[in-house]
Parts: C-alpha cells; structure tokens; sequence
C-alpha cells in the first residue's frame, strides 16, 4: 500500500465522517438560506417599488394621458394614473403618501419632498411628445408623420472595462471572489487545525501512524477537507444559480471563462498553503483552546495580506505593489485573482505566480510533515515550533573521546556533516530564483533577471564543487 | 524470523531512553517486556513503528530493517489509549484495517469474526464514545487485530482489565501466539508474566539487563527458594551452611539458599520440626529475578 493510497484513505474518511456530523449539515443549510435568501429578497423587495401612483389635475389632453400610460407599460415601472378634481385633493393625497407625483395642468409636478429623477423624466418626457405632437396636428402635420418623426432613438450603453476583454463584472466577480477565498481558506484551515488537534487529544493519532507516514495522514486530511468544502461552495454557487433564474432579480456578473479557472485554480492553491501552516501548526497544541491561540497568527497574516493586496490593486493593478503580491506565495492566491480579472498580468505573470507558490506548498508539505511527525506524539504543553522542528536533526553527541570511538559512530557524523553543508545550494539557488523573479515582476527586464539566475547558476556549482572537494577529504571530528 | 533489536540508542536532550538496546522476540511465543516506569519501554515499541528516529542501532523484522510493507503486518496498541470517539466501532475499525492495504472486504470479515469473537457484535454500528469502558478496551485490542498482524506489540495491555477481562485477554494472547504470531506485551504484573509467558525481557535505564527464555533465566540463577511451612519451634536453619532466611514468621519461613547446597542437609534440619507441612524448593520468581536485576 503506497502513501497516495494510505493519504486518500485519510481523505474519504474525512469527508465521510464530516459530510454526516450534524454541525456540517447545518452549517450547509445555514449557508443555502443565507444565498437563496440573498437572491430573493431584494426582488421582493423591488417589486413593492415598482408601480409608480401618479395624480392628474387640472385641464390635461388625452394624448398626455394616453402616453403616460404607454409609458407605465413599457417603462421600468407601471404607473397608475388618478385623476384629482381640485389640486387640493391631489396635494392632500400627495402628503398622505396616496400618490407618487401630482400633475398640475401639464405645467407643474408636485413631489411631497424630492423629485424623483426617473419619474420626472418619465411624465416630462411624455408631456414634451403628446404637446409636440398635438402641435404638429395643429400645424396640419399627418399624425402617424408626426408619431414617426418623433419614435425613439435607441441608444445602446456599455462598459467596456479598463482593459479590453475584461468586463466590471469580472473585476466585481473576482473581488466577491477573493472574500470567499478568503473565508473558505480561515474556515477550512481552521477545520485542519481542530482535526489535527482532535486526533493529537484523541490520542488515536498514535494508533495512525504506527500504520500511515505522518505527511499522508495530514495531507490526506488536508484534501479530504478541502474537497469537503469545495462541494459545499459548489452546491451553494448552484443553488444560488437556480434560485436567480426563477427569481429573476439580481443580476448575476457575466464573468468570462477564462477568470473563472484562474479564480478556482487560486482556490486550491491558497487553500492548500495555508491548510499546510495550520496542520503544522495544530499538532503543537494538545487542546482546541491552545490551537486557537497557536494559529491566531495566520489569521492576522490572511486578513493583513488581503487588504494590502486590495489596496494595492485599488491603487494601481499594474504596480509594483501589485505585481510583487501576486507573486509572493503567501498573498498570490489573494491578490493574483483580481490581478487577472483586471486582465493587468503579463502572459507569464500567471504561470511563474503558480510555480512559486506551488513550490512553497511542497517545501510547506516537507515543513509541516516534519514539525507535525516530531510534535504529533508529544502532549501536554504547547510545543514551541523551533523544538519541533529541531527535535528531528537533534544532532548526535560528539563521541566521549576520538579513539575508542566505534567506526560507525564516525560515519553518522560525517553523514550528518554531509547533509547539513548540502543545503547550502538549495538555499542558494531558492534565493537567486526569487531574486530574479522580483527583478522580472518589477522592472519586467527579462535580460537583468536572466544575468541574476546565471549568476545564481555559477555560484551554487562553485559551492557544490567546493564541497566535493572538501569531502574527498575527510575532515576530523570537531572534538578531536 | 524475529523481531530484532541491535544497539538501539535514543536520546531526547540529555536523557538517554535507550542505550544500547539489544534483545529480541520470537514467533508463536509470548515475550513480556519489563522493566520500572521510564526504563524505556514505550520509546522501544514506537521504534518498532518508526514513530521516532532513532539515533543509532536497528530495529530489525526477519532479518532486515523494517519497512512500511512489514508494519501492515504489524499490530499496535499504544499505552495512550486512542480512538476516533465518534466514530462508528465498525467502520473504525474496518478503517484502520484499509490503512494497512487490506482490501475492505477482507477487513469486513475479520472485523466481524472478531466483533463476535470478543461479544460486542451488537454494539458494532455504536459510536465509540457510547461503548462503556470495558468495551472500549475490546476495540482498541481489536484496531491492533484487523489487519491479521504477524507481530502484535502492546503497551500495557492489561492495564485497567478487570480480573475477568485480564482473564480473556490472557487467553487471547495466548491463542494468537499458538497460531505463530510474535507477541510484545509489556506489563508491571510479574506474576501475570511469569505465567504467561515464554520469555521475558527486562530493561533498565534503556540497557537491557536481563533477557531471555523465562524458565532457563529462572534456572541460570545461583540461588534457589526454599519456602517450608511447619507447626511447633523454629528448627535452625540458619545453621546450615550457605543458607540465609530471607523472611520468618510462626509456622513459615523463606529461605535463599545456594544452587549447589545439599537439599538433604536442609531437609534434616527441617526434621526437628515438630511437623512440616509443606517444603517447596525452587529457583527464584519473575519477581524475584526484577527486582534483584533493576536494583541499583
């Protein structure tokens, strides 16, 4: 059985035992509600608006008549005409709300406080056609010529965007877009963080790992929930989707295709990092309340890294403060969205934006599978992060005195020097690569960034020759 | 085909829970793992699962250092005692059964062979946290069986029976060893062990300090027991050469007597008694052999 298996295990566990606590299917209900509730209820609420009560007093025309009424069929809203015999009784019913507007002898509307512009268009317009068209019949015009000279014009109105492809309702879907990743990333993260400590308090988690490696166990739990979850704001969107096209009401951003993937790929990108942080994270605790506090941190991370990259997308998508959030790992999933809604990215913004971040998430998933292995086993006190990590490389005892030393004791400590000194290439060369990026995303100099990972390049096969050659000669041990 | 210790070292800071363990536990026999609290025998059974790194030495399984193919064959009951509390005891079970690469079907019958087996087949589709104590105990022994293990540690695993559960878990042990599973239990009830057991293994202070098959340890031992219960005077026993009384009450006494002393010589002054009515001479217990190995 391999750990991809073992880790998928993990996973439908997870979702299974999840999918059927009470507590996860009210919180689904609760969430359905909340949308359908939010879709509906502004229809509701705007079908009370719609029908406009105009009073009429005073000498009026049929035609004006006529054509007040043609307007409340075809306007944005169904005008109800009363006819007033005195302007008193027409006022009266103004001031006890009976009616919208009063029509003073085609010359005059009387609001009861403001004027309400749409309206005043709507029964000016209609007074300015029916009067121009009785003058034309006075002037011996053919009515249907006059009807004809005077039809409508129609006049088409667009946003274009501020960059061509790219709609105000894709940069409005992004940002909405970006808060639910947001909250789905602290919501599921912080579902990892009980899990994980739920298992450490449980003590079952002893009984796991005797049988699954620890980076299976957290990163099956970490998909498990994350799929979980996924499905969860699936069946919402649809639900939302379906209630719209009944109800009819809001308008649902046209959002392209193309924003839509790059928003999910984020999704699972941010969703993947920040769960890594908080599994790690909750099996230094053995309590809920100690998780909390030993995660509280990441929240702050979140939430600062979502309005730095709001503001810096408000300000200018195209900055550099735009362009250096988007690619660094721990923002990108917050600011590269709206960044590609906005359709400001260069071509290869995306792409080097996913490899980085994909990067901190496999040196997250070593991280977080080493801290996790060394703290999960340990109860008690909150463990501090730095002896997590260390307990691991705790180093050997140099040996008590050089010569009764047994042999094999030398080789564990030569082995250890290997390895230690062996890192210095992949720190090297990480540090170069994001050197050039930031040279790239900055100042978009492809060639300055391509001098900075040649040099990066010659440096760490210098270091990896230097420490060849310093291999093949064996040092003596420290002590000795 | 055994489990196999080879100069385990591990440290944590300056404490040295193992320190060169070296001993090992064989097939169709039950070995119990002794020795007093913080000797080291938990960090010795989470080697055996590569639950922590071990500094130096081998933990080895028919010959060769352990691998995760060999721990799907292998049972665990930890001394913490752990479950998903939730969970239903079934698919618990048959859960951790999948995690060792048995297909679920597989499981599904031996969890039920054994849900039966154990008498808690109707609590099957009850969550864990439903289940009383005692029965809780039969799941956590059971999580250590789904996978049909060919090595079965167990940390503690009478602790908190009681005598009628100590009983049943006693033959169980038993049953699976005679199938030719090796058994690793370790436990503080000597005399538990010394009736149980084949073997016997003993750490202190992370060394081992006494290992091996129980009945030859017992009597590889220069001293012998000799308990008599008499009616009438004490006769002088302490006037037998090589004899020391070790305790002495009206009508009993123990002695500790060398392995090469003349039985017949203790037995004629045992004569002026006024009567004996028992003499057992024998090598000394479990018991004895622990505290006379881990004393300091």
């Amino acid at each position: 059985m391999n750990a991809a298996n073992q880790g998928w295990l993990v996973a439908r566990r997870e979702m299974r035992e999840r999918a059927r606590s009470r507590g996860f299917r009210i919180s689904v209900l609760l969430m359905l509600l909340v949308v359908v509730a939010m879709v509906v209820l502004p229809g509701l609420l705007d079908t009370a608006q719609t029908t406009k009560n105009v009073g009429i007093t005073g000498a009026t025309s049929q035609v004006v008549e006529q054509a007040l009424s043609d307007e409340g069929g075809s306007g944005y809203a169904a005008l109800h005409l009363r006819r007033f015999d005195t302007a008193a009784a027409g006022e009266k019913a103004l001031r006890d709300q009976d009616i919208d507007v009063l029509v003073v002898g085609e010359r005059r509307l009387e609001w009861r406080e403001k004027a309400d512009p749409e309206l005043q268009a709507l029964i000016t317009g209609a007074i300015q056609v029916s009067t121009v068209l009785e003058r034309a019949a006075a002037a011996g015009m053919d009515p249907n010529t006059a009807a004809q000279l005077l039809a409508p014009v129609p006049v088409e109105s667009v946003s274009i965007g501020a960059v061509p492809g790219r709609s105000a309702d894709d940069a409005a879907a992004a940002a909405l877009m970006t808060v639910a990743l947001l909250a789905a990333i602290v919501i599921y993260g912080n579902l990892v963080l009980t899990g994980v400590v739920e298992e450490k308090s449980s003590r079952v988690v002893e009984v796991l790992l005797a049988r699954v490696p620890a980076k299976s166990l957290l990163g099956g739990k970490v998909v498990g929930i994350g799929l979980l979850g996924f499905a969860q704001l699936a069946v919402t969107a649809l639900a939302a989707l379906i209630t719209s096209m009944f109800v009819d009401s809001a308008d649902l951003p046209a959002v392209s295709a193309g924003v839509l993937a790059w928003v999910l790929v984020w999704f699972v990108l941010g969703y993947a990092l920040y769960a890594m942080i908080y599994g790690a994270l909750g099996s230094l605790a053995s309590r809920t309340e100690d998780a909390q506090a030993v995660a509280g941190p990441v929240g702050y991370v979140l939430v600062a890294g979502y309005w730095l990259s709001f503001m810096a997308l408000s300000a200018d998508p195209d900055g550099m403060w735009a362009r250096l959030l988007s690619v660094f790992p721990a923002t990108a999933p917050l600011a590269m969205p709206g960044r590609i809604a906005l359709g400001a990215t260069a071509w290869w913004e995306s792409p080097i934006a996913v490899v980085l971040t994909l990067a901190a998430i496999a040196g997250l998933v070593s991280f977080a599978g080493r801290v996790y292995q060394n703290a999960v086993l340990r109860t008690g006190a909150v463990i501090r992060l730095r002896d997590a990590w260390h307990k691991h490389t705790e180093e050997p005892q140099p040996p008590l005195t050089p010569p009764l030393a047994p042999p094999t004791q030398k080789v564990t400590n030569m082995l250890t020097l290997q390895r230690k000194s062996s890192r210095w290439p992949l720190v090297l060369s990480t540090a170069g690569v994001l050197v050039a990026v930031v040279i790239l995303t900055v100042t978009s100099d492809v060639v300055a960034s391509l001098i900075a990972l040649l040099v990066t390049f010659v440096a760490v096969r210098a270091l990896v020759q230097h420490q060849q050659r310093g291999h093949e000669t064996p040092r003596a041990p420290r002590s000795g | 085909m055994v489990l196999q210790f080879d100069g385990v070292h591990k440290r944590f800071g300056s404490l040295s829970a193992l320190d060169g363990c070296t001993f090992e536990a064989r097939p169709g026999r039950l070995t119990g793992f002794l020795g007093p609290n913080g000797a080291g025998k938990t960090t010795a059974m989470r080697a055996v699962f590569g639950l922590l790194q071990l500094d130096e030495g081998l933990v080895t399984w028919r010959g060769s250092p352990i691998v995760e193919a060999d721990r799907a064959r292998f049972g665990y009951m930890p001394e913490e005692r752990g479950l998903y509390p939730r969970m239903r005891v079934r698919e618990q079970l048959v859960y951790l059964g999948e995690l060792c690469g048995r297909t679920s079907s597989e499981v599904s019958r031996v969890t039920d062979l054994w849900l039966e087996r154990l008498g808690i087949a109707e609590r099957a589709a009850a969550r864990v946290d439903e289940l009383s104590h005692g029965n809780q105990q039969r799941v956590q022994l059971l999580a250590a069986l789904v996978n049909e293990p060919d090595l079965l540690v167990l940390d503690e695993p009478f602790a908190g029976l009681d005598p009628i559960a100590m009983g049943s878990m006693a033959g169980l042990l038993q049953e699976l060893a005679a199938t030719g599973v090796t058994v690793l239990f370790s436990s503080h009830q000597l005399d538990l062990v010394e009736d149980l057991c084949q073997d016997v293994v003993i750490i202190d202070h992370g060394r081992v300090v006494l290992a091996g098959e129980l009945e030859a340890l017992r009597a590889a031992t220069p001293q012998r027991i000799v308990d008599i219960h008499y009616r009438g005077p004490a006769p002088a026993w302490a006037s037998v050469p090589h004899v020391r009384v070790l305790e002495s009450t009206l009508g009993s006494v123990r002695l500790e007597v060398s392995r090469d002393t003349e039985i017949a010589a203790l037995v004629s002054a045992t004569t002026a008694a006024e009567e004996v009515t028992s003499f057992t001479y024998q090598p000394p217990t479990l018991s004895d052999l622990f505290t006379g190995a881990v004393r300091t």
